[in-house]
């Protein structure tokens, strides 16, 4: 990871720009673009944190770019006095950034302050610049050039503390050993110089073309019989310019071995590269090569002497469009850089354009040998002219789905209540047993009078078009039918429809109540009617609750913000239903009816007392005339103190009451 | 590792911003702003912070450039001292010992020998102006005992204080009364409002600005409204004319540099600014955020800063465009959503900004961004009641995240609302993917997700007052028309009618444990069958969780009387509990390891455990004084391996926690010394950079109109090498960049003069000549004139004798002089 922090660029082709993460968990991206901004963007928002254009960006364009190592920033006075609690330090800090230029001057960039602090020309490089590496411990920076030199600069003074020629053409990078001691550099082949004495220490091969990249891959060597001194021993990566093969060496103690102990082969020519130092021996190097074709190639490789045959990549990681939208075809995405993580796990990768790249972190988890992320590159696309601002606004467009009280999915089904609420479903049971033996009873009673009625009435269309238009699911008939506001048309229909329709029905009606209030309002009525006189073949039902439990959720949550005008309302129809019917008896001789009848009504009319209100208050309660509400506000809180019933009651008790109703 | 030390409790960053007015530095390029114990210096081009000045060991009341040398900056603090800094380096130069509480600093071009100071002598309430005599003494630390009061009985904000014209007089406000005290004629006028008893007029003084300019002093009331005050020198005729904008409180007022203009910002988070002192003339800047509390211009002009309620600071072009902002974490009075993890971008998640989430950074210690829940423009008004983000969490990958929003007017119904956000990755950011309206009937207690890699379907348990809890999954509801996913209820539990206070999955997520008042219910994840219930009475339960890993059996309690109680799941036993007042329990997910935070009257204690043992791992008696309000074990990106059993519990985590104040505190194992020396790889890179032709020719001048005498000076001293570059830049410059043909024959007739006396300068070698500078540049830190001159080389021994005591900036002139470029002389 040490070792990331100079960003490599292929020296001869245009299109690569020079691009780097900062050192110690990778803050920031930096990038120098080809129109000569340098850019940093803070990689855990994807913000552009600075945009800076040297003044001579035109001439002398940026060519390599390095982090310097992180310093420390606080510093403190002399006199120290102990403290309750000090801001524990962000730790070092990273803040200078130096620039290599085509005109041979190295820019030193301050991203704290956004100010160039230093200019280092004189006596430096009269050529393009290729690479730039910091010294690890102390002030230096390394640079080298076409102009064939390398230079060591003091960065304090800004001054050439050394100048030596380290190759017969250009030399085209540079890497500095992990204890600090030694310096590669390459031109097309690969030099290893002892920085004390500017001496070579060992020549190796290299490459056909330029050698774009060098870096130790290792901090200790693999065997360690032979005591270390400080780089006999050590793997080192090079890859180079139009070279599809990445190529690791050993620095042997004896000067024979000039060869590459082996390989890694990759889709196109790396443009950036970046690897975890392997610490002992039995960690694998894991190596990220980002490609020019935009492609990044995983290595994970213990090292460990020759191989011959050139390793492929473990996996391959791409990124493309989705190619849904009006683009027929989805097109890939360039990866600029990627770098790994400094938990080893996850890889930072930035793609996109140069002028505003997106950063993302992947965690490599997956096994597979082949990942292609999907992204959608037009988010990324540079705004002008937008406000500074700190937040962001997640997406919330229209087709997120939206629950509300009364709509399925916002409360549980009904039929897991029966399995698990074990209380209330024990006493259900045993009602349903009770209910059961009065329906069918009821329900024989009722049938045969819809058969004499149907006898005599006339066949209206009205029914006709509702099975209809239920069997059909056609909206128009439906409508037409159902947004009738005469209440005897109402009733009458749903007299006449057949049983098998009813809960197609009550479906339809629910689906609509669900709707806007101005259409639900009109259901009210055909809910009312459907209910009453249907609540006989309704309680016939196995599964019922499951049916209609959305319907009874609805009305619960609809009736819930007026509770106690409900009550008041079901208690003054229940006060003239019990009014009106004992006017009947009264005027009515007794019915003719067999003494089990007459039993029956004796029993439920103390039970249907308050079950009948309950029916009440969620089927009349549709109807909340604004009237009705004024007139009986006045009321509501001299009833208050009545209201002690509870409200527990469910669909079944209502039905039951219902078919009573009917009975009598 | 390191060595290490005794386990410390240390500010964690996020501190506040907004105490006292932020400061420009002359050039604009630093801002300056006092938090906590320490001066923080920002960047205005990049709002990074480039230094934390540290060294007072109270509060920092006040900062102010020092006048006499603007490299330099004055900082005073409740423990009694100012100090002196060097804030291009960052160090501190001197310290004064006054020796009381000071509340604010003031400093004046005009009245070079003293600074004035704000204290309380005697009565509590009664804070007096006085000036100070900064005694000139070479050493480090000076007592500074000369007081002289000025004025009395002022307010101890230093907003209501302000020095006019030149240093002519001081204006200082309190209440419905104003004071001017003219220095010249030591006499003091009073003026005072009425108290205003009629219809919308209080007329308390909030804050005081005077123009730099001419003799007019504005002042803001509390009314919102702003009196311009002339003629002040005379206690009857005075005149005020008066501007009103504001509805509410004006919270501070500054003049712009040239004092053509007035700012003022308040409650109603716009800035307007008052051009020409006319009503009618007015800029405004809107849409700012929190309420403005301070407004600072800058001495170039052209910028202006304004602190604002929500811990920012926004620095302000000149023509009103925002241009940067810097953002501590937002401190909001609660943090009803607590501390949570970001598992993607590894952030700390809290409720920010009205309606927003808050994701910081803690290895920056900046906040990353806010995220917009509620999405409805905020309107900062006392009145009003908004919406408030009250819960919020994330799945454990970070795919989803939860949010719940409620707003609760007194009377109204309560408004609910929940909101679930996935993270698209095509899209780099969150998309609603459902919306509840009123998920439960009351208030939600608690939220949370189980997701791990193996389950098929997301779950997310919510927990509500109204005695239920609610399970709901997410579910494929595509249809002929679209493929879609969204969350449905998929279970409602509850229990006896009991309110559901706290929910928890076990790592393995089979088991889900609800509390209900005093009982916890367990129930399977997989059919929602209640299993068994746990119960110590008496007392509601408070906290609850699961232990992790190898202690994965163990359910862990904490109730309201002050017991921590740990079950084992598998003998459904009580294992073993505790009488402890818990406040926070909190399990790290990486380990075995639960911290529980507990609060006594002597400050807030920590013991870390593992419920399978137990002794506790560590024990924190008193690590803070305040009351702890959340706590969260943050993840290490690569583990620490501590030996001593103290620590181990932080090498897979971090664990930071909010205390009362809204500190967010962590703790470190290095030790203080060790944080604080200086690495050994410092790198300090001079600025260094090669001079234009223009900066050149035009600097010369304008250094030569500002000091004639020095410039003479220096040309005496310092002919040495730029005279003949100066020739050679002037001949290569191109023509239309040259400034006018009279002052250049000056500076070229000059040259000629005087480049024969400076061989003795220009044999120094290169090296030698920047050891020189750079032991200059040692002293100077020591600010030790007088051992600098010793230690220089010949050529500067000579200078200092010359001129025995050179002020900061001719030192600096001297150095940047002394830098230039000497490598034309190889070629000679």
């Amino acid at each position: 990871m040490a070792a990331s922090g100079g960003g490599r660029r292929d020296p001869l082709a245009p299109s690569g720009s020079p691009c780097a993460f900062s050192p110690r968990g990778q803050h920031y991206f930096s990038l120098a673009g080809p129109d000569g901004h340098l850019r940093v963007w803070e990689t855990a928002s994807s913000r552009l944190h600075q945009d800076f254009v040297p003044s001579a960006h035109l001439s002398a364009t940026c060519t390599c770019l390095a982090w310097a190592p992180p310093r420390s920033l606080a510093k403190e006075g002399p006199q120290r006095k102990k403290r309750k609690s000090e801001a524990v330090g962000t730790g070092d800090q990273v803040d200078l950034l130096a620039i290599g230029t085509a005109v041979g001057s190295i820019l030193l960039y301050n991203t704290l302050k956004g100010e160039l602090q230093s200019k280092l020309v004189s006596g430096g490089h009269d050529n393009k610049v290729n690479c730039i590496q910091w010294h690890q411990d102390n002030d230096c920076l390394y640079s080298c050039s076409d102009d064939k030199h390398i230079v060591e600069w003091n960065t304090q003074t800004c001054r050439v503390k050394c100048k030596w020629k380290g190759d017969i053409s250009s030399v085209s990078a540079l890497c500095i050993s992990p204890d600090g001691k030694m310096l590669l550099s390459a031109g097309r082949t690969i030099k290893l110089w002892d920085l004390e004495t500017k001496e070579v220490y060992r020549h190796f091969t290299g490459h056909a073309t330029a050698v774009s990249s060098l870096m130790f891959t290792t901090l200790r060597p693999p065997k360690e019989s032979q005591p270390f001194d400080g780089i006999t021993g050590l793997y080192f990566l090079s890859g180079a310019v139009h070279d599809r093969l990445l190529n690791v060496w050993q620095v042997r103690s004896e000067n024979k071995e000039k060869n590459a102990v082996m390989s890694f082969t990759v889709t196109d020519e790396p443009v950036y590269i970046d690897l975890t130092l392997s610490e002992n021996k039995e960690e694998p190097v894991k190596l990220a090569v980002v490609c020019r074709d935009g492609q990044v190639h995983l290595f994970e490789h213990i090292l460990n002497g020759y191989c011959k045959k050139p390793l492929t990549s473990n996996c391959t990681i791409q990124i493309a469009t989705s190619g849904k939208d009006k683009e027929s075809t989805p097109s890939p995405i360039p990866i600029l850089a990627a770098a790994f993580c400094s938990d080893k796990q996850s890889l930072l990768l930035v793609y996109g354009s140069l002028l505003q790249p997106a950063i993302e972190r992947v965690s490599l988890h997956s096994k597979e040998p082949h990942m292609c992320l999907i992204r959608d590159i037009n988010c990324w696309t540079p705004k002008i002219g937008v406000a500074v601002t700190k937040v962001k606004t997640p997406v919330m467009n229209s087709e997120a789905k939206v629950l509300g009280p009364g709509i399925p999915g916002h409360h549980a089904a009904m039929k897991a209540t029966l399995e698990t609420e074990k209380t209330e479903s024990k006493k259900r049971l045993k009602e349903n047993e009770q209910i059961s033996i009065e329906e069918r009873l009821g329900a024989m009673d009722i049938d045969t009078m819809k058969e004499k009625r149907k006898g005599d009435l006339k066949a209206d269309s009205y029914p006709v078009l509702l099975v209809q238009g239920l069997e059909s699911n056609d909206c128009y008939m439906l409508n037409k039918v159902l947004q009738t506001r005469k209440d005897t048309l109402i009733r009458n229909t749903v007299l006449r429809i057949p049983v098998y329709a009813v809960i197609p029905l009550l479906n339809e009606l629910t689906k609509r109540l669900q709707g806007h209030p101005n259409s639900a309002v009109l259901m009210v009525p055909w809910l009312k009617s459907v209910l009453t006189i249907h609540a006989s073949y309704l309680s016939t039902l196995p599964d019922l609750v499951p049916q209609l439990g959305m319907l009874y959720q609805l009305m619960e949550s609809r009736v819930k913000t007026l509770r106690k005008l409900s009550r008041l309302h079901g208690k003054l129809i229940l006060l003239i239903t019990q009014v009106a019917a004992s006017e009947k008896t009264q005027g009515v001789p007794p019915p003719e009816q067999t003494a089990k009848l007459v039993y029956e009504e004796e029993s439920s009319e103390e039970e249907s007392d308050d079950e009948l209100m309950a029916d009440k208050n969620s089927d009349e309660n549709w109807e909340e005339d604004e009237e009705e509400k004024e007139s009986e506000k006045d009321e509501v809180e001299d009833d208050d103190d009545e209201d002690d019933d509870d409200d527990d009651d469910d669909d079944e008790q209502e039905i039951d009451q219902d078919t009573e109703n009917e009975m009598t | 590792m390191v060595a290490e030390e005794n386990l410390r409790v240390v500010r964690s960053g996020g501190s506040k911003l907004n105490f006292r007015r932020a400061v420009f530095s002359a050039d604009s390029k630093y801002l300056f702003c006092v938090s906590g114990d320490f001066v923080k210096v920002y960047s205005t081009a990049t709002e990074e912070c480039i230094y934390v000045l540290q060294g007072h060991s109270n509060l920092v009341t006040g900062i102010q450039l020092n006048p006499q040398n603007h490299l330099q900056l004055y900082s005073c603090s409740l423990d009694g001292t100012i100090k002196l800094w060097d804030f291009i380096d960052g160090i501190l130069i001197k310290t004064f010992v006054v020796g009381c509480k000071l509340y604010a600093f003031f400093a004046s071009v005009h009245l070079e020998d003293s600074v004035f100071i704000i204290v309380n002598k005697e009565i509590p309430d009664g804070f007096q102006l006085a000036s100070l005599k900064l005694p000139k003494s070479p050493s480090q630390e000076v007592e500074a005992k000369e007081l002289s009061f000025v004025l009395d009985y002022i307010s101890q904000s230093p907003k209501c204080t302000a020095f006019g014209r030149e240093g002519q007089y001081v204006v200082a406000a309190r209440d419905l009364y104003m004071s001017v005290y003219f220095f010249k004629k030591k006499k003091t006028f009073r003026f005072s409002l009425p108290s205003g008893n009629k219809k919308n007029c209080n007329n308390i003084f909030t804050c005081i600005a005077c123009h730099p300019k001419e003799d007019c002093i504005a002042s803001g009331h509390q009314d919102g409204r702003i009196r311009l005050w002339r003629n002040f020198n005379d206690n009857k005729n005075y005149t005020y004319t008066s501007l009103h904008w504001h509805h509410d409180v004006v919270m501070d007022l500054a003049f712009s540099i040239e004092g053509t203009s007035l700012l003022s910002g308040g409650r109603e988070s716009v800035l307007v600014e008052w051009r020409g002192g006319i009503e009618k003339n007015k800029e405004f800047l809107p849409r700012l955020g929190g309420t403005i509390e301070h407004i600072s211009a800058s001495p170039g002009g052209d910028l202006f800063c304004t602190c604002h309620s929500d811990n920012k600071i926004m620095i302000i072009h000149r023509n009103l465009e925002v241009s940067a902002i810097i953002q501590g974490l937002v401190k909001d009075s609660v943090v009803n959503t607590g501390l949570m993890i970001d598992p993607r971008t590894k952030a700390l998640v809290m409720n920010g900004k009205p309606g927003h989430l808050q994701f910081y950074s803690l290895q920056n210690d900046k906040q990353l961004y806010n995220l917009d829940i509620v999405q409805q423009e905020y309107v900062n008004d006392p009145g009003l009641v908004h919406i408030e983000l009250m819960k919020a969490a994330f799945s454990s990958q970070g795919n989803w995240l939860a949010t719940v929003e409620q707003r609760h007017e007194k009377e109204a119904e309560l408004e609910l609302q929940m909101k679930l956000w996935e993270f698209n990755e095509q899209q780099q950011g969150f998309i609603l993917n459902t919306r509840i309206n009123m998920p439960h009937e009351d208030h939600v207690t608690a939220l949370c997700f189980s997701d791990t890699e193996n389950s098929e379907t997301p779950t997310l348990v919510t927990t509500s007052k109204d005695g239920h809890f609610k399970v709901w999954i997410l579910t494929n509801d595509s249809d002929i028309y679209k493929q879609a996913m969204g969350w449905t209820c998929d279970f409602v539990g509850s229990y006896h009618n009991y309110q559901a206070t706290n929910c928890c999955f076990s790592e393995d997520e089979s088991l889900l444990a609800v509390s209900f008042e005093e009982i916890i219910t367990i129930w399977d994840s997989a059919t929602w069958e209640l299993k068994c219930t746990f119960c110590h009475r008496p007392g509601k339960i408070k906290n609850l969780c699961f232990g992790r890993q190898t202690c994965s059996k163990y359910l862990l309690g904490t109730t309201e009387k002050s017991f921590l109680c740990c079950w084992n799941l598998l003998t459904c036993a009580l294992e073993w509990s505790v009488q402890l007042s818990v406040i926070v329990l909190e399990p790290d997910p990486n380990s075995d390891n639960i911290a529980a935070m507990s609060w006594s009257s002597g400050g807030s204690d920590l013991f870390v455990f593992k419920p399978s043992e137990p002794r506790p791992l560590c024990i924190q008696k008193s690590m803070c004084r305040e009351k702890v309000q959340c706590a969260v074990f943050v993840p290490r990106d690569v583990p620490e391996s501590f030996i001593s059993e103290d620590y181990q519990w932080l090498n897979k985590s971090q664990f930071y926690f909010l205390n009362e104040s809204q500190d967010l505190m962590t703790f470190s194992t290095k030790s203080p010394e060790e944080k604080l020396t200086p690495s050994s790889k410092q790198l300090i890179a001079e600025e260094s950079l090669p001079t234009t032709p223009f900066y050149f020719l035009m600097g010369k001048h304008r250094k030569q109109q500002e000091t004639n005498e020095i410039m003479e000076n220096e040309l005496i001293y310092h002919p040495s090498a730029e005279d003949i570059p100066a020739i050679s830049e002037l001949l290569q410059t191109p023509a239309h960049v040259l400034p006018s043909a009279s002052f250049l024959c000056s500076m070229f007739v000059n040259s000629l003069l005087i480049s024969k006396g400076t061989k003795s300068a220009e044999e120094i070698p290169d090296d030698i000549e920047m050891e020189s500078g750079k032991a200059t540049d040692d002293s100077d830190e020591e600010n030790d004139i007088s051992e600098k001159v010793q230690k220089a080389t010949n050529d500067t021994v000579i200078e200092d004798e010359i001129i025995p005591q050179l002020s900061k900036t001719q030192e600096r002139e001297l150095r940047k002089l002394r830098k230039v470029d000497y490598s034309w002389m190889c070629s000679l």
